[in-house]
């Protein structure tokens, strides 16, 4: 790299893990309404290895890609803190520079989450919190986890969510913390590591098997009971999970050798099962699922039968209001009369709203304006090429901007964002009625509206929990990517930001989507299908050692090219394998909403109990009742940093 | 794999949403235009090898989703640009207006010496036209922006706007390379004048990239 400039920067701190779409509170605690307070919040790593919290307002946010080639090489990059000195820095920006909130890690004395994840706050004395943040998804409990990673806390007595700091650089002292604590070594610690450390240069192999047998036996068997349970011949599933957890890596070999038994423990996942696609749920099969007045009831069952076939083409019309939540399940025939009647006038009223603003009107409503242009601009180039689309003049063209500029009446905050039209274009040509179809998009919308957030923080999240799932159920591929700068996952953008509409054809598009909406078999299904695709490709990625622009490009060119049956019977395997892994992690849980671990302890008895998390894997999206569960994990967490 | 080219040029469309950008790319990649595209989402890129006073360069063209919502994903893709198109549409007066908002984000998001040049495209649908050429030659001349009108469902100006872009790259490059091989140096070091290059082949080129 040739950078002349690469000199001025001051410093270089490095993120060490971010969270987008978090708000800074105000004093009085109330959400702060200017929409700059919107940021991002971060534990960064600094030039002298220290560590803080940092919060940047959104407007000072630029995206660390580092998509830089070999074949870039003579381009300047420009560090992410170099533009605040740089001559053409702008007010706005300084402005924002000058907004950026840091904690230093040896500062902070307590931090807590709320409840409901959704508040964190942070203290560096006590009784004072001097720091409040809003994080807008709800998913205040993946900062303080990954906080936790980076400071040795204990729970206070008073509140399970408020943790007080004891170390601060945890790192640090893990290692040593862990050499100590286990007594595994009857010398003191230092000297041992130091005669390891030299005798690495005398003997290398067998002092690395000494070192590391000896940790493992301890990470097996703890600490405690080591005598007694040295003589079990297989680790239990959760001795392995506890030695991949602790040891975090892929892969632990532990090679035969005179004195020590040979141990090969890869966290690889379970077989795959070859899961058989079933036919799609028939038209006679549903009729026979309704009662004599229309009802279903045994909806669990029928979302079982669409998870696991789609539907008829004949009657997915039907079906697709009560999946997209237009018509509820337990309506009866007449209820679909009178409902319809009641969501036609409401329809109408909106779109009158538009359709009667006078040209006057408009020339003063900018906002209005620019969303009609948009959604113009748009409607113009969707699926022109598809028949139902085509040519000039065309009424089904008329629909689609119809019912975009009402969705802009009905959710005027959301507006239209690009990606919404491939989204209705489908809904439209099977519903063709215009007012179904606006209600059933209405309904699509309200699964995916994080999609098309301002800030795009729930697409962001999307990204770093497919990374996470990758990195579980196919880390060779995971590596591969983050060696080519393409660990943000960002080329998989499209596929989620309008569920994989431009990776497949119209019949292949709407059985995906129907299978999707049952919500089964879990959380964030979607993810899994990416991770099927990729899975797919991983070998040729692998295999051709494709970079950066090379990945991207293949990634796009995918599209037309893929088998949706096999997509959705390999995703459906890989959830499997990995529900069933013996080293399923809590953060995996998380992303699939499965309820995560609650191990008994004697030291902290639990009184909640969690009969709906011991119910098995019907999560059906919302693990808010596992508030309880996840506190425990939490905790646990704390634990095992502390081993 | 053997190269096949002398040089890479990482090069960018940005501009509001529905100005033209894939159409100018798709233009000037395949020499082609059709009235139905799809919106971008996300990001692609396309390339075309050109050949610039006898060198071949290879010009990798990023084309970015437009609308702001959008941004920052899109501007993860700016930092190693080399060059920029910012692209408005002579028929709609915001997206000319929000060139200035595009210039705030290429300073933002870019490296401070990326080549930049602004194009008002559609220029055949004069019938419709909102914004003057005048007025888009005095936005470059304030910003020091080579600037021109394209056409790409009419294929005019989209070449010359891409090889003027690649030109100016490469005679930064030239200069930056004169700058850091000042006379008189290492043995072996040339200072290079534009017309020289051509017979020196340790110029700049050998820096150029690597594969």
């Amino acid at each position: 790299m040739s950078s002349s400039s690469v000199e001025e920067i001051p410093e270089m701190c490095k993120d060490l893990f971010t969270q987008d779409g978090v708000l800074l509170k105000m004093s009085n605690g109330r959400p702060n309404n200017d929409p700059n307070a919107v940021g991002m919040l971060c534990l960064v790593e600094n030039p002298n290895g220290t560590k803080s919290i940092e919060w940047r307002p959104n407007d000072l946010i630029t995206i660390d890609s580092d998509t830089q080639d070999q074949e870039w090489a003579v381009v300047n990059t420009i560090g992410r803190r170099q533009r605040t000195l740089s001559g053409n820095m702008t007010s706005d920006y300084a402005s924002a520079r000058a907004r950026i909130i840091r904690i230093p890690l040896e500062e902070l004395k307590f931090f807590r989450s709320s409840r409901d994840n959704i508040q964190i706050q942070f203290s560096s004395k006590q009784g004072v919190w001097q720091h409040t943040f809003h994080c807008q998804h709800g998913n205040a409990e993946a900062f303080i986890a990954n906080l936790r990673n980076h400071v040795i806390t204990a729970k206070t007595r008073r509140n399970r969510n408020t943790y007080m700091v004891v170390e601060t650089n945890a790192e640090a002292q893990v290692l040593n913390k862990s050499f100590a604590e286990l007594d595994i070594f009857s010398e003191n610690t230092t000297d041992v590591v130091w005669n390891l450390v030299s005798n690495f240069t005398e003997r290398p192999y067998a002092t690395t098997m000494e070192a590391f047998s000896k940790l493992t036996d301890i990470v097996y068997y703890g600490n405690e009971v080591t005598h007694e349970r040295r003589h079990r011949e297989q680790p239990t599933p959760e001795d392995i999970s506890d030695l991949t957890n602790a040891l975090d890596e892929n892969r632990i070999e532990t090679r035969k050798s005179d004195e020590y038994e040979v141990v090969t423990i890869e966290s690889i996942l379970p077989p795959r099962p070859h899961i058989h696609r079933n036919s799609p749920l028939s038209t006679e099969k549903w009729d026979g699922l309704r009662d004599s007045e229309g009802r279903i009831t045994e909806v669990d069952g029928v979302k079982q039968l669409i998870f696991r076939g789609g539907i008829a083409h004949t009657i997915r019309g039907v079906v697709w209001k009560y999946l997209l939540d237009y018509y509820p399940w337990n309506i009866t025939y007449s209820g679909i009369k009178n409902l319809t009647k009641k969501k036609t006038q409401e329809y109408y009223s909106m779109k009158l709203q538009w359709r009667s603003m006078t040209a006057g009107q408009e020339s003063r409503f900018s906002e209005y304006r620019d969303r009609k242009s948009l959604v113009e601009k748009d409607v113009n180039r969707t699926d022109r090429t598809h028949p139902f689309f085509a040519g000039d003049n065309n009424h089904n063209l008329v629909v689609l901007q119809d019912i975009l500029m009402t969705y802009v009446m009905y959710n005027f905050d959301l507006g239209y964002v690009q990606g919404m039209s491939d989204i209705l274009a489908p809904l439209l040509m099977l519903l063709v009625n215009e007012v179904d179809t606006f209600w059933c998009f209405v309904g699509f919308m309200e699964k995916i509206s994080t999609n098309f957030d301002m800030d795009q923080a729930g697409m962001k999240q999307q990204l770093v929990n497919l990374q996470q799932l990758l990195t579980f159920t196919c880390p060779e591929l995971a590596k591969h990517l983050d060696s080519k700068d393409s660990g943000n996952m960002y080329f998989c953008f499209r596929w989620l930001l309008v569920w994989f509409k431009r990776e497949f054809s119209y019949p292949d598009i709407m059985r995906l989507w129907e299978v999707l909406w049952t919500g089964l078999p879990c959380r964030n299904f979607h993810l899994l299908i990416c991770v099927a695709i990729l899975d797919d490709q991983k070998d040729l990625l692998i295999s051709k050692d494709y970079g950066f622009t090379e990945i991207l490009k293949h990634v796009n060119e995918l599209s037309m090219c893929l088998d949706i049956d096999r997509i959705l019977s390999t995703a459906e395997g890989i959830y499997h394998q990995t529900i069933s892994a013996p080293h399923l992690s809590d953060n995996i849980r998380l992303i699939l909403g499965i309820p995560t671990v609650s191990r008994p302890d004697g030291e902290y008895p639990e009184p909640e109990q969690n009969t709906e998390a011991q119910n098995g894997t019907q999560t059906d999206g919302n693990v808010k009742s596992d508030e309880a569960d996840l506190e425990e994990v939490m905790y646990q967490i704390g634990l095992d940093m502390n081993f | 794999m053997a190269k096949t080219y002398d040089c890479l040029f990482k090069l960018l469309l940005i501009g509001d949403s529905g100005v033209g950008k894939t159409s100018i790319l798709f233009r000037f990649s395949e020499d082609a235009f059709n009235i139905s595209f799809i919106s971008t989402i996300g990001i692609d890129f396309k390339i075309r090898t050109i050949d610039l006073d006898g060198k071949k360069v290879k010009l990798q063209i990023w084309d970015t989703a437009g609308q702001e919502r959008f941004r920052t994903i899109t501007t993860a893709y700016y930092r190693g640009s080399m060059g920029i198109m910012l692209v408005y549409d002579v028929t709609n007066e915001k997206s000319f207006e929000n060139i200035k908002n595009w210039i705030r984000n290429i300073e933002e998001n870019a490296s401070a010496d990326v080549e930049k040049m602004i194009l008002g495209n559609k220029c055949d649908l004069d019938a419709k036209r909102q914004v003057s050429k005048e007025r888009g030659e005095q936005l470059a001349v304030e910003y020091q922006i080579k600037f021109v009108e394209t056409s790409a469902k009419d294929s005019l100006n989209v070449e010359y706007a891409f090889y003027t872009l690649a030109r100016d790259i490469k005679a930064k490059m030239e200069k930056k390379q004169e700058a850091s091989n000042p006379p008189g140096g290492r043995s072996g070091a040339h200072q290079l004048k534009a017309n020289e290059q051509q017979r020196k082949p340790t110029s700049w080129l050998s820096r150029c990239s690597v594969l």
